[in-house]
């Protein structure tokens, strides 16, 4: 027998190549006959298109085709249809495309794109929320009526794109109990740009009638639906592929610049490439967004919370994209992590007139979090219970109600905090004598989820006892296809993981698949595969059933071979009884899926949900030590642990790399990576001098701890590892900043110049003056109204 | 009369413009894709070449600038059909890489390092790495992996002159 192949630190298949520099990304295409792409967009933030003319640009040296508009008849979005590809009549956003141009050179692409003749008449911009909320603002989707709901059940209204609710209990009779102890915060963060290094990327062919597109995507699937919508042609009529992608982080996990190459190559009857700069990069990614938070919560003197209303606002940007279906996520998150009595939540996506933001890794939880866990010890001290202590009491387990009434299973929050106390044992406690910075530490605690969701896998039998696996999974990175998966094919069918071959995604080759993200590799797809697997384990025992002369239940599948279970010496390889297969019954292959299971809730509770509750919810433990230069505002890492659900480690090697990367790209989103907007609507960060992504010397090696056993109905118990590690990061540092100063740090990032503030007291208070201090006052619908339609439960004791 | 430049050991002409970037001459005339052009302004380091040993912002350097300085890129550094080098391989030990777009940069800045340094520090390694922006892996195994190469490289020289 070898070695077990689960729990091993498989190495990756990628490794060598792209030490070589010989990994082809999507933006090292090139094709005989390529054209280059350029787009023209808009310079201000909300105007009236009166003008737009290509005829100059089409006669520039080389152009070959330029396209608008009037092209693309479509629109697209992800619960509603809001998105045209170019802007029509309107423009919503500085940085929003007007035209494309393809040319024989890049050079002449761009000279062409900005030969087009625009001319705008401006309208008034809401560059905030504050602004797109006030009373009489000018609605940015004046239309919003007649955009096609691809979701139903959420409220929409003004500039309100999405809005989700939860009811559960009675908070007013909560709050007005003289017993308990009321919590308000406040809170604001900042945008969060991915910076994958590689920007998006793409080459478009048309071929025998059919778009024909690689690119550099999370989400292959997704990218044909939008692509076939906008352009107003039948789906199966483009065909996606995906190389190795030089990193997501949620940024490629919407279309983005396909339908302009699509459409630039039909019309130029050439290969065409379209890569974004750098600048249009930071313009215009779909950044993590801003938001706008405000919680409050009744407790009694034992640390019972009994009831807790908050609103979360999230700048969707111009257009909704992501966010409705996000909006989703603050009932699992400000939700979650501790028992709740009563809960009403209020979740919205405001449209502004700035660039669209979407999913970045954690998404929304990574600020809901530091929200939470900031406004937890708000409450501790008001009620002058110790952080740890109060979160040993009130963390969800087994048997826990959640938000929206899901009933969690196992008990994992508590005895992970246990965890973090050997972990932490031995840390030092403070700063070396003589430093005279101030010392903070926090523990957090962190609730996300797997983003399940339909996955579709076939794995075929090679008459050389190989196997491929053939799915829509994308490596972005992470190394769930180069580890995680071929390591489940390998345990499911006894060959080892070197013989498992992993077929790059093509839409014209691989089932539906939802998309690389939300932590959902391993599980959904290596579930499906699993399914695969068992599929084709089941046809090749038959066949070899046949040729030892045993019942197939007789037989077991290992190294590499078809064994009879208590008869060591008589077996045949994988390879003959595939060989043979070809013969009897014709190739072996098997086909398998998997989609969430539906867990359930309270039925009522929450309205405009896309997900009502978690079919596998993760939970995670920060703690970091920090030392806070009162003389400069400079925050200094000092140690940082992490005690991290997941489920079963596949590859124990692999998910710390996660937990590593992930911490350090959590530590610029605390600390400094910084989105401004200016006067015009533009953000101010036009490149990395001015975006400070982390750098080797900012960060620290992270102590982590992985954490097995939880419940999960991913393959072999597994859960996803790769998103969760950012979820807790700015919880932790917000929380150990505010421990080490003795301030209330509401804001994020905590730059040098706010945390100078914080301590000096020059740093003005985020207003939220936009946001009602009742969850009544935020809501679209009359609150009664929404009351009375949400079903009466008994739940106001925490359970 | 057509520039040539000196590329991972061989002189090569270069069409164009002297004032074209060397990424772009590398990248779209040779085909030398390893070096990436990721933000174009000398931030990120995916670029990265080592000029005469020394690493060098190919976005920002016109290749009429070149000289004669001797340009190798990653493709030049363990060449087809050779071992990876120290680093490289110490790399590869410590399953550091993820999405992989940094590494052709970073894997020449720190082989320039260890060259002029056999056995530098953690400090002086994440000094060298203040150009190299990793956005996947938080660095440290990156930086675990060059003091493994450099152990390596020190362990080599140690054999050699023995």
């Amino acid at each position: 027998m070898t070695a077990p192949v689960i729990g091993s630190d498989l190495p990756r298949r990628d490794a060598e190549d792209k030490l070589r520099g010989r990994t082809r990304y999507a933006m090292d295409s090139g094709r005989p006959g390529m054209l280059h792409a350029a787009l023209r967009r808009a310079d201000q933030p909300a105007a009236r298109i009166r003008r737009l003319d290509v005829t100059a640009a089409r006669r520039m040296p080389g152009v070959r085709a330029v396209v608008t508009a009037a092209d693309a008849p479509g629109r697209y979005g992800i619960a509603v249809a809001d998105h045209p590809l170019f802007a029509i009549d309107t423009i919503r956003y500085n940085g929003e495309p007007v035209a494309a141009v393809a040319a024989e050179t890049l050079e002449q692409a761009r000279a062409a794109a900005d030969a087009i003749l625009l001319e705008l008449e401006p309208l008034p911009a809401n560059l905030t929320m504050a602004e797109s909320l006030a009373s009489g603002a000018r609605e940015i989707h004046p239309d919003w009526r007649d955009y096609q709901e691809l979701v139903a059940g959420g409220s929409r209204g003004g500039n309100v794109a999405w809005e989700a609710t939860v009811i559960r209990g009675d908070t007013d009779a909560a709050f007005a109990r003289d017993d308990v102890t009321v919590v308000e915060s406040e809170f604001v963060a900042g945008r969060q740009n991915q910076a994958p290094l590689e920007p998006r990327a793409c080459v478009a062919t048309y071929e025998d009638g059919r778009f024909v597109i690689e690119t550099s995507t999370q989400v292959p699937w997704a990218v044909r639906n939008a692509t076939a919508n906008l352009l107003g042609v039948n789906v199966a009529d483009v065909r996606v592929t995906a190389p190795a992608v030089g990193g997501g982080f949620g940024l490629k996990f919407e279309m983005a610049l396909e339908p302009f190459a699509a459409l630039l190559a039909r019309a130029s009857g050439r290969p065409v490439k379209l890569v974004n700069r750098r600048e249009e990069e930071m313009l215009t990614a779909l950044c993590r967004e801003n938001a706008d938070i405000r919680i409050r919560s009744a407790v009694s003197r034992d640390g019972e919370i009994v009831a807790r209303e908050a609103t979360v606002l999230m700048d969707c940007g111009a257009y909704g994209g992501e966010q409705p279906f996000l909006t989703t996520m603050t009932a699992h998150t400000l939700g979650a992590n501790y028992r709740l009595g009563a809960v009403r939540l209020v979740s919205r996506a405001v449209y502004t007139n700035t660039a669209p933001t979407g999913a970045f890794r954690a998404c929304n939880g990574a600020y809901n979090t530091f929200a939470l866990e900031r406004h937890t010890d708000e409450i501790c001290a008001a009620i002058g219970m110790d952080p740890v202590e109060f979160r040993r009491r009130n963390v969800v387990g087994d048997g826990s109600m959640g938000a929206t009434g899901q009933i969690f299973e196992g008990d994992v929050l508590g005895p992970m905090l246990e965890r973090m106390e050997t972990l932490r044992a031995g840390a030092a406690g403070g700063l070396p004598a003589g430093d005279r910075r101030l010392f903070g530490r926090a523990t957090v605690v962190g609730t996300w989820f797997v983003f399940v969701g339909p996955s579709a896998a076939t794995v075929n039998i090679n008459p050389d006892g190989s196997v491929t696996l053939v799915t829509a999974g994308v490596e972005i990175g992470s190394g769930s296809m180069m580890q995680a998966l071929p390591q489940i094919v390998s345990h499911s069918l006894g060959v080892p993981p070197e013989s498992v071959v992993v077929r790059a995604a093509d839409t014209d080759s691989a089932g539906f698949d939802i998309g690389v993200g939300g932590g959902r590799t391993t599980v959904s797809l290596g579930a499906a595969s699993t399914a695969a697997c068992d599929d084709a384990r089941r046809k090749l025992l038959e066949v070899a059933a046949d040729l030892l002369e045993t019942a197939p239940e007789d037989l077991v599948l290992e190294d590499g071979h078809v064994g009879i279970v208590g008869v060591p010496d008589q077996r045949i390889s994988i390879a003959q009884v595939a060989a043979h297969a070809q013969l009897v019954t014709g190739p072996i292959s098997g086909s398998g899926s998997f989609t969430g299971r539906g867990t359930g809730s309270l039925p009522g509770c929450a309205a405009g949900h896309m997900i009502e509750a978690l079919d596998i919810p993760i939970f995670t433990v920060h703690e970091c030590d920090v030392a806070v230069d009162a003389d400069t505002g400079h925050v200094q890492i000092l140690a940082y642990r992490v005690v991290q659900d997941v489920g079963r480690a596949i590859n124990p090697r692999a998910i710390h790399g996660q937990i590593q990367g992930g911490v350090a790209q959590g530590l610029g989103y605390a600390l400094h990576e910084e989105v401004t907007i200016g006067a015009d609507g533009c953000i101010r960060q036009r490149g990395l001098e001015t975006y400070r992504l982390p750098l080797a010397q900012d960060v620290v090696p992270v102590q982590a701890e992985l954490f097995e056993g939880a419940p999960s109905i991913g393959p072999l118990g597994a859960k996803g590892a790769g998103e969760i590690p950012i979820l807790n990061v700015a919880a932790a540092v917000a929380c150990a900043v505010a421990n080490a100063t003795g301030k209330r740090v509401r804001q994020i990032p905590l730059t040098p110049p706010r945390v100078l503030g914080l301590i000096t007291g020059m740093e003005p208070q985020p207003n939220l003056s936009h946001v009602g201090s009742s969850w009544r006052d935020n809501v679209l619908d009359d609150p009664d109204e929404l009351l009375a339609r949400s079903p009466v439960h008994d739940t106001a004791t925490p359970s | 009369m057509p520039l040539e430049i000196n590329v991972n050991g061989e002189a090569r002409a270069v069409q164009g413009d002297p004032m074209t970037p060397l990424l772009t001459v590398l990248r779209e005339e040779m085909h030398l894709t390893g070096a990436k052009l990721s933000c174009g302004e000398g931030f990120c380091g995916a670029c990265t070449v080592l000029l005469d040993g020394t690493p060098a912002m190919s976005c920002l350097m016109p290749v009429g600038l070149v000289g004669e300085r001797a340009v190798l890129t990653i493709e030049g550094l363990a060449p087809a059909g050779s071992e990876l080098v120290p680093v490289q391989k110490a790399m590869l030990d410590n399953d550091a890489v993820q999405c992989g777009m940094c590494f052709p940069g970073m894997v020449l800045t720190l082989s320039a390092l260890l060259q002029q340094n056999d056995s530098p520090s953690e400090d002086m390694i994440r000094e060298a790495l203040v150009g190299n922006i990793c956005r996947c892996t938080g660095y440290e195994r990156i930086v675990a992996a060059a003091l493994e190469a450099s152990r390596a490289t020190v362990a080599d020289a140690q054999e050699v002159s023995r």
